[in-house]
């Protein structure tokens, strides 16, 4: 009974010592919490990713906007709420510029969160930087297939999936329609070179050869005689991989040059519709096929977060304007960090990384399936089929495929316009 | 001889000082991207004064040369194992042979020379990002090198080859080969009647100088580590490079320097502070530039009956 009474004594005293311990840790932890969390990133206010820059810029700006009203986010490393800073450089689209901004948010600012420009290039130049000095690099949008090559603790690619995966529905689609002459023409570059071979390698596999493949410069804005070379090769369907300023051109260039397929995809009209409507024209982008991208599609179960169409309310009424893609994109890399910030037990990168880890294939926001692999690369968030269908004076989405996001039926063959 | 003996006093001058500065900046300033991004461009300004300040034949293309480098230095980290180092003097070795194909350029001058070295610029250009390339150049996909990434050694790199262009510089300068580099620059054939080989002089710079700029292009390359042909190839290096040059005079070795050091630091800092005037500002000042000093900033010493090396 001595010897039982002697153990509880000095179990119990052993509980209050570790009990104290952990109170004054959390306390300590709580002091050392910093005022504001700082989270740094680069944006394009000139140059060819402007648009798009600008955009998901936008969305983390008011993400950061809306937490703050709440108090903060939430950091579990403190258990407090913080407010977010966003100490935010322009790189005029130039990576030479971003190499030294990505330095100077890392030493100068010595900011605690670190998030990359839109798009694989200006994405490119901070990642190495950001593994050198064991950050990790939050990727909203960097897509590119060279990125995600080996396991890194330093990387993750949040809000849109790598690029490489990008068509496979698009393939599925062809492959299920029974399309067997296609033409794929794409710019010169990661994103959409990429996207072309993992097309044509999926077309392939189901015994379909493209009629034409053939690579074309970023720089390329007049595809009149190109259009003309891909008729002779009398293509069922045409798909153009480019960005939207490729996209807005070779759209204007087809609708001008009289040619007609049955079939026609580009990319950027299920991005940034109301850019490509006011460029191309309603009547010209009627019957083209796109990835339709939220808010054009909704996620209405999230885990985390507002669902799609929440999301759009809130926007409209806080900035007065329609959101696009780039804006949700920008939105949902602010609520993967809250997440990751809620979940992280300590506040050090590898912490963070982890937590990513952790939400992987558990969390889905408004962009849907948060999936990353141990390489960084984003596996969910798929891409549907859509087709942009006449609707009043404009265009509706209607999503072809895959069958169980479907919101219609593709009108195939397109009718002449 | 007094005078050459006093102006390799001063090119010894200008080396220590370069050495010095860009020994001691890192430790008061934590952003190596930005001290490492003004070596670049000082180098680049520099090897630019070669052929431009010295025989008047200016190259719009430059950053072909630069792209060469930074692409042969890649390849040859990716496949042959070398050295970094030796990958680097690779890229300098491309792009002397990329120099040795468009030596018959020099037979043109004036605007039409600089038109055709800017077209052959992007047919490099469109050569490496082109996707039958892919196994060999990544294509569109860009190249990866973060295998030896290292941005103290690029950094250290960086600087000897801006001291070793500075000292090509100063050479040309105080040389007999520079001063009849001078005379062919201002009346070519009273130089080759006076003894001058035209042909081989030009030659021998326009080479010089495209190994310069490989090598830079090498060295930006290894601090880069993961970059994409645009990054390497875009017209915004020949720019900035030829402005810099201009800004601080061309023909001279203090002014490429001086013009790529200052405007680069205002460059920086107003793409830091107030990015929102950054084209207003930096075009104003060029504009300005242009209009009141066209002979760079040496010029304004030139003036105060200064020597300027």
């Amino acid at each position: 009974m001595r010897k039982f009474l002697k153990h509880a004594w000095t179990a119990c005293a052993a509980g209050a010592v570790a009990s104290g311990l952990a109170l004054s840790g959390g306390a300590a932890q709580a002091a050392n919490a910093p005022s504001v969390l700082t989270i740094g990133t680069l944006y394009a206010s000139s140059g060819p990713f402007a648009v798009a820059s600008k955009g998901q810029f936008e969305g983390l700006q008011y993400w950061a906007d809306t937490v703050n009203k709440d108090g903060g986010t939430y950091v579990k490393a403190f258990k407090k709420k913080i407010p977010v800073k966003i100490i935010a450089y322009d790189d005029q689209s130039s990576t030479a510029t971003a190499t030294t901004l990505y330095n100077q948010l890392i030493t100068q600012d010595q900011v605690n969160i670190l998030i990359a420009d839109f798009g694989s290039v200006l994405t490119s130049v901070g990642i190495p930087l950001a593994a050198e000095h064991k950050m990790l690099l939050i990727d909203p949008t960097g897509s590119g297939a060279n990125f995600f090559t080996k396991k890194t603790d330093y990387l993750a690619d949040v809000s849109i999936p790598s690029s490489t995966v990008w068509p496979l529905t698009l393939g599925h689609f062809l492959l299920g329609q029974k399309i067997q002459r296609i033409a794929i023409i794409y710019d010169s570059n990661d994103f959409d070179a990429s996207q072309a071979e993992t097309l044509k390698a999926t077309l392939e596999k189901g015994g379909v050869k493209p009629v034409y493949y053939h690579g074309v410069p970023t720089s390329e804005s007049n595809y009149t005689v190109l259009l003309h070379t891909i008729a002779a090769q009398n293509p069922d369907a045409v798909i153009e991989f480019g960005y939207a300023p490729n996209d807005i051109a070779f759209l204007r260039n087809l609708s001008s040059s009289g040619l007609h397929f049955k079939m026609t995809f580009t990319i950027f009209p299920g991005q940034l519709l109301d850019l490509m409507t006011k460029n191309v024209g309603a009547k010209a982008l009627a019957y083209t096929y796109t990835y339709p991208t939220p808010p054009l599609v909704q996620t209405q179960k999230v885990t985390y977060g507002p669902n799609t169409a929440a999301f759009v309310e809130q926007f409209k009424a806080a900035k007065n304007a329609e959101p696009n893609f780039l804006d949700v994109a920008g939105y949902n890399t602010g609520l993967v960090v809250q997440d990751m910030l809620e979940t992280a037990p300590a506040f050090t990168q590898l912490s963070f990384h982890q937590a990513l880890m952790d939400m992987s294939g558990k969390t889905t926001t408004l962009l849907g399936d948060f999936k990353i692999n141990e390489n960084g690369a984003q596996l969910g968030e798929l891409f549907s089929v859509g087709q942009l269908v006449p609707s009043g004076n404009g265009n509706k989405m209607v999503v072809v495929y895959p069958k169980e996001k479907a919101t219609g039926t593709a009108v195939y063959p397109a009718p002449a316009q | 001889m007094r005078n050459a003996t006093g102006g390799t006093r001063y090119a010894v001058a200008v080396l220590a000082t370069l050495a010095v500065a860009f020994v001691a900046l890192p430790q008061v300033y934590g952003n190596q991207s930005v001290l490492f991004t003004m070596m670049t461009y000082m180098a680049l300004a520099q090897g630019l004064n070669l052929v431009y300040g010295f025989t008047g034949y200016l190259p719009f293309g430059y950053v072909g040369f630069f792209g060469t480098g930074a692409y042969a230095c890649s390849i040859l980290v990716t496949f042959t194992g070398l050295p970094v180092l030796l990958c680097v003097i690779g890229g300098g070795l491309a792009a002397l042979l990329i120099g040795l194909i468009l030596g018959p350029l020099l037979r043109l001058s004036g605007a039409y020379f600089s038109i055709a070295n800017l077209a052959a610029s992007q047919i490099i250009y469109y050569v490496v990002s082109n996707e039958a390339l892919k196994p060999l150049t990544g294509g569109p996909y860009g190249i990866k090198i973060d295998q030896v990434f290292a941005p103290t050694a690029s950094y250290a790199a960086m600087l000897v080859v801006l001291l070793l262009t500075t000292a090509l510089a100063a050479y040309f300068r105080l040389s007999r080969f520079g001063l009849g580099l001078r005379a062919m620059h201002q009346n070519p054939i009273s130089a080759a009647v006076a003894g001058v080989n035209i042909v081989r002089a030009r030659l021998v710079v326009w080479l010089v100088s495209a190994t310069v700029a490989g090598l830079i292009g090498g060295v930006y390359a290894w601090n880069l580590s993961v970059f994409y042909p645009d990054a390497v190839f875009t017209l915004e290096i020949s720019v900035f490079a030829i402005v810099f040059a201009l800004f601080g005079g061309v023909g001279t070795v203090i002014g490429p320097l001086l013009g790529a050091g200052l405007l680069y630091t205002f460059y920086a800092a107003i793409g830091v502070s107030t990015p929102q005037y950054f084209q207003l500002l930096y075009g104003s000042l060029i504009v300005f530039l242009v209009l009141f000093l066209p002979n760079g900033l040496v010029s304004l010493l030139v003036r105060r009956k200064l020597h300027v090396l």
